[in-house]
C-alpha cells in the first residue's frame, strides 16, 4: 500500500493536547471492525485487519485528537489495509475495488450500511438469484435447504449461486 | 486449479457461513469479483458485528504498548477528510512522522535441541538474492545468497502459524493466511506491525555446500 509519503517533507499538525486517545480509539475501533467485517463476512480476518489498523494508525495519532479525527484516519487506514488484503489474496487493485472500499465516514456508533447496502444489491437482481442468496447468506441456509425450498438440485443451486453472484458483483448502486 | 467454479466458489462460501476465515486458492481470482460479493453478504448477516470482548481486550493491550509517534501529517489529516485548519496547524517539521515502526521484536534465531547440521543445497545452485525453499528436519526455512554470503529465516509466519512462500517478483516473503510480507532479512515489509521473522542459523562447506542448523 501506498499510503506513506516521502520521508522529509511532511509537514505535521499539532493536534489539542487531552489524555485518552488511545481508550476512545478502541471505541472508535468498534466502527472500524465493522466497517471491516462487513467486507470481508468473517470475523477472523477483521480481527486481524483491524488490529493491522490499529498498529498502523494509533502511533500517528496525538493523545487528545478529537474523535472526528481519530475516526477519519483510521477509516483511511481501513481503506489502506482492505485494499492490501484484496490485493494480495485476489490480485486485485483499488480501482476494482472502488465500490467496496468506498465508505462514508460513519456518524454514528452503530453502522448499518452493510446491512443496507446488500438489500439494495439483492433488489436489483432476478427473483431467482436474489432469491438464493437469501436463504443462502441472510438466512444461512445450507444448498440442500436452498434446493429443496427452491424445488430444484444441489447441483443447479450451486450454479445459480455462482450466477447470481456474479450478477450481484454487477451491480452498481448510485451514490 | 482443480474444480468447477461453482464449486470453487460453494467452498468458500461455505467457510464464510460458518465463520471460517477467508482462504483462497490460485485459480480463485478469476471469481474475485463473485468472491468479494459473497464476503459482503456473508457480513451482511449478522450486522453490525461489534469485536468479542477478548478481542477487545487484545487490542487494549496491543495499544498500551504502541508507541506513539505522537503526529498526524497534514496529509493524513486531509486523506482522513479532516478539514482542519490551518491556522490550527503546530508548525513543526517531522521527517519521520510518516512512517511508521513496524518491526517488533522477534527475528531470535532457532536453535534445535539436539541440532545437527543439514545439507540443504549447493551454493551455486542459490540464485542471486532469490529466497530459497529448504527443509532441515523439523526445521522449514528460506536460504538467501548474497555474493559469497549466506543468511537463512525461518518459513513459518511471525504472526501466524503458515508457511511462507518466496514472491520472487516482489522479492519478499509473503504469508499466504493473511496480508502480511517480510523481507529477505527476515523483516516485516512496510506497513505491517510483526515481529520479526526468526532466523536459522545456516554455513557454507569449504565444499560450496549449504548447511542449515536443522534436526534429524
Amino acid at each position: 500500500m501506498t499510503e506513506e509519503e516521502p520521508a522529509g517533507q511532511a509537514e505535521v499538525i499539532e493536534l489539542p493536547a487531552a489524555s485518552s486517545a488511545t481508550d476512545m480509539a478502541l471505541d472508535e475501533l468498534e466502527l472500524v471492525y465493522a466497517f471491516i467485517y462487513a467486507r470481508v463476512g468473517n470475523r477472523a480476518d477483521a480481527e486481524d485487519l483491524t488490529q493491522q489498523v490499529a498498529m498502523k494508525a494509533i502511533p500517528r495519532l496525538r493523545p487528545g485528537a478529537p474523535a472526528s479525527a481519530i475516526r477519519g484516519y483510521l477509516f483511511a487506514t481501513a481503506r489502506s489495509v482492505l485494499g492490501a488484503f484484496w490485493s494480495t489474496r485476489l490480485g486485485l487493485s483499488e480501482a476494482e475495488l472502488h465500490d467496496d472500499l468506498a465508505m462514508v465516514t460513519p456518524e454514528g456508533p452503530a453502522p448499518e450500511e452493510g446491512t443496507e447496502t446488500v438489500q439494495l444489491i439483492l433488489a436489483q437482481l432476478s427473483d431467482n438469484y436474489r432469491r438464493v442468496l437469501e436463504l443462502r447468506f441472510l438466512h444461512g441456509y445450507s444448498l440442500k435447504e436452498v434446493a429443496a425450498e427452491m424445488k430444484s438440485t444441489v447441483g443447479a443451486i450451486k450454479v445459480m449461486q455462482l450466477r447470481a453472484l456474479r450478477a450481484a458483483a454487477k451491480v452498481r448502486l448510485e451514490e | 486449479m482443480n474444480g468447477k467454479p461453482e464449486d470453487r466458489l460453494e467452498r468458500i462460501v461455505n467457510d464464510l457461513l460458518h465463520g471460517r476465515r477467508l482462504k483462497l486458492r490460485g485459480g480463485d481470482a478469476e471469481e474475485k469479483e463473485a468472491i468479494t460479493t459473497a464476503a459482503r453478504l456473508a457480513g451482511a448477516r449478522q450486522a453490525p458485528q461489534r469485536m468479542h470482548p477478548a478481542f477487545r481486550k487484545r487490542l487494549a493491550a496491543t495499544l498500551a504498548q504502541t508507541p506513539q509517534e505522537g503526529w498526524l501529517t497534514r496529509r493524513a489529516a486531509l486523506v482522513a477528510g479532516l478539514g482542519l485548519a490551518a491556522g490550527a496547524a503546530g508548525g513543526t517539521l517531522v521527517g519521520r512522522a510518516v512512517h511508521p515502526e513496524t518491526a517488533r521484536a522477534g527475528g531470535e534465531p532457532i536453535n534445535p535441541v539436539h541440532g545437527r547440521w543439514v545439507d540443504v543445497a549447493a551454493m551455486a545452485d542459490l540464485a542471486e538474492g532469490q529466497g530459497q525453499h529448504v527443509v532441515a528436519g523439523s526445521v522449514s526455512a528460506f536460504v538467501f545468497r548474497r555474493g559469497d554470503a549466506v543468511t537463512a529465516v525461518s518459513a513459518i509466519c511471525s504472526h501466524l502459524p503458515c508457511e511462507l512462500w518466496w514472491d520472487g517478483r516482489n522479492a519478499n516473503l509473503a504469508c499466504p493466511c493473511h496480508p502480511a510480507t517480510f523481507e529477505s532479512d527476515g523483516h516485516p515489509s512496510v506497513g505491517y506491525s510483526l515481529p520479526a521473522l526468526n532466523t536459522v542459523h545456516v554455513r557454507v562447506t569449504d565444499a560450496g555446500r549449504v548447511e542449515v542448523l536443522g534436526t534429524e
